[in-house]
């Protein structure tokens, strides 16, 4: 998302490590009340985006079912109580790294993961492919949703059933050949720009 | 036909001979071409070998054997080393464009030409400015129409100042009017352009064009007499 919110301004390294810290400090909470102002403070944080920031919420709507499944199944285990902090802590996690994804641009982000792959370098592996590796993964996300929705489509033309897991493999093929053109696109452009270098 | 003259547009790309083998088929069978020319066609039935030949010219390809020349280099030291001199339209934008904003996507290329992080998203910036699009350059590319995604790509490429710009089949996916902006727009580009298409009235004011037939030139020459030949020949039929 394009913007000068002050989140956009802050560092990535300070948004990737205070995003850590936080998942990491939830982790003991077990009072519902306490994580309330949390999660408060996560929708908070999209409504300084700027006009139609707090319209990003609608992100967690298709987790929603997953949430609630996970909120009774707690709930009929531990109690309403594990069920609730459950709930809010997954809520907080998912909404706070969408909101880090959306301040952040992929170059920048890519600089900030960089030196915690360096250690890969020991094993062989380029630390800037990993890192431009996870970059494409976002990018294409979007792609691979739309190469899924036209195979779909294409199932249900055709008459096609219920057993649309019968779509995995197709799906599969059709996002090896997209990887082959995109690499073939990112070879004719340079390849991979190595950042150690700069 | 009419030649470039200004020599500091000179530009130009040759064939030698070329014979491309993939799985063991024949693709190209003993092409030999010298393309000075500054707008230059590509037409031919799927399978003729148009776009194995136009990856012979970036290096996504290695001739089996014959030699490739384009501006002098060889393209068979591989599409990193070549990337600089010729630039690549591919047919499916979602294909080509790596990264989720504008910018980012036209700054990709110019950090693999050696510019840091900084100097690279400047010049990007710089370079969207002189197209009119500054306002582009923080939109998401998804966003962005099938107009002006493909317009993107042909930034990307643009903004590394290659000498020869290859599109193959660049407007399948736009609409008339944008088809015909587009195609307006990179006619006044001072580069040499190859163009593979199936939509033959996107030829027009092309200056030669070249017709391939089952991995071999069939036709080479003033587009009005190539396409004249390949209409006949298509309306004689083909067998599926």
């Amino acid at each position: 998302m394009a913007g000068r919110s002050p989140l956009h301004r802050l560092p990535a390294g300070v948004k990737l490590a205070a995003l850590m810290a936080i998942s990491i400090a939830l982790y003991p909470v077990d009072q519902p009340l306490w994580l309330l102002p949390v999660l408060l403070l996560t929708i908070a944080g999209y409504a300084t985006l700027g006009p139609g920031g707090l319209q990003r919420l609608t992100l967690v709507k298709p987790v929603l079912p997953f949430l609630l499944l996970i909120l009774v199944f707690q709930t009929w285990t531990q109690g309403w109580a594990a069920g609730l902090v459950m709930l809010q802590r997954i809520l907080v996690m998912v909404l706070l790294a969408n909101l880090v994804t959306l301040t952040t641009s992929m170059d920048a982000m890519m600089a900030a993961v960089m030196p915690l792959l360096r250690p890969l370098r020991w094993v062989g592996v380029a630390p800037h492919r990993i890192a431009f590796a996870v970059a494409l993964l976002v990018r294409f996300v979007p792609v691979l949703m739309a190469l899924t929705a036209s195979l779909l489509e294409a199932w249900r033309a055709r008459g096609g059933g219920r057993r649309q897991w019968r779509l995995a493999v197709p799906l599969l093929i059709n996002a090896i050949r997209l990887s082959d053109h995109v690499a073939e696109a990112l070879a004719a452009r340079g390849g991979i720009p190595n950042d150690s270098t700069h | 036909m009419t030649l470039l003259t200004d020599p500091a547009a000179s530009f130009g790309f040759s064939l030698e001979r070329v014979v491309l083998e993939r799985t063991g088929q024949r693709v190209l069978n003993e092409v030999t071409l010298e393309v000075n020319q500054a707008r230059v066609g590509l037409i031919g039935n799927n399978g003729s070998g148009k776009s194995s030949l136009v990856r012979l010219l970036n290096g996504l390809l290695k001739p089996t054997s014959g030699e490739v020349r384009v501006n002098g280099r060889n393209p068979a030291d591989g599409p990193e080393a070549i990337a600089g001199q010729v630039g690549f339209i591919f047919q499916n934008p979602d294909h080509q464009i790596i990264f989720p904003t504008v910018l980012e996507e036209v700054a990709f290329g110019l950090r693999n030409l050696g510019r840091s992080r900084k100097a690279a998203q400047a010049e990007a910036l710089a370079f969207l400015e002189t197209q009119g699009r500054a306002d582009w350059a923080q939109r998401p590319v998804h966003s962005l129409s099938e107009g002006q995604k493909q317009l993107v790509c042909i930034f990307a490429v643009l903004v590394m100042q290659p000498k020869l710009i290859v599109l193959d089949e660049p407007f399948s996916a736009l609409d008339y009017p944008t088809r015909l902006h587009v195609l307006n727009w990179l006619h006044q580009l001072p580069q040499q352009l190859l163009m593979i298409s199936h939509e033959l009235d996107c030829l027009d004011g092309f200056d030669r064009l070249i017709w391939l037939d089952n991995g071999q030139v069939r036709g080479d020459g003033e587009p009005a007499r190539i396409l004249d030949a390949y209409r006949q020949a298509s309306l004689a039929g083909v067998t599926l």
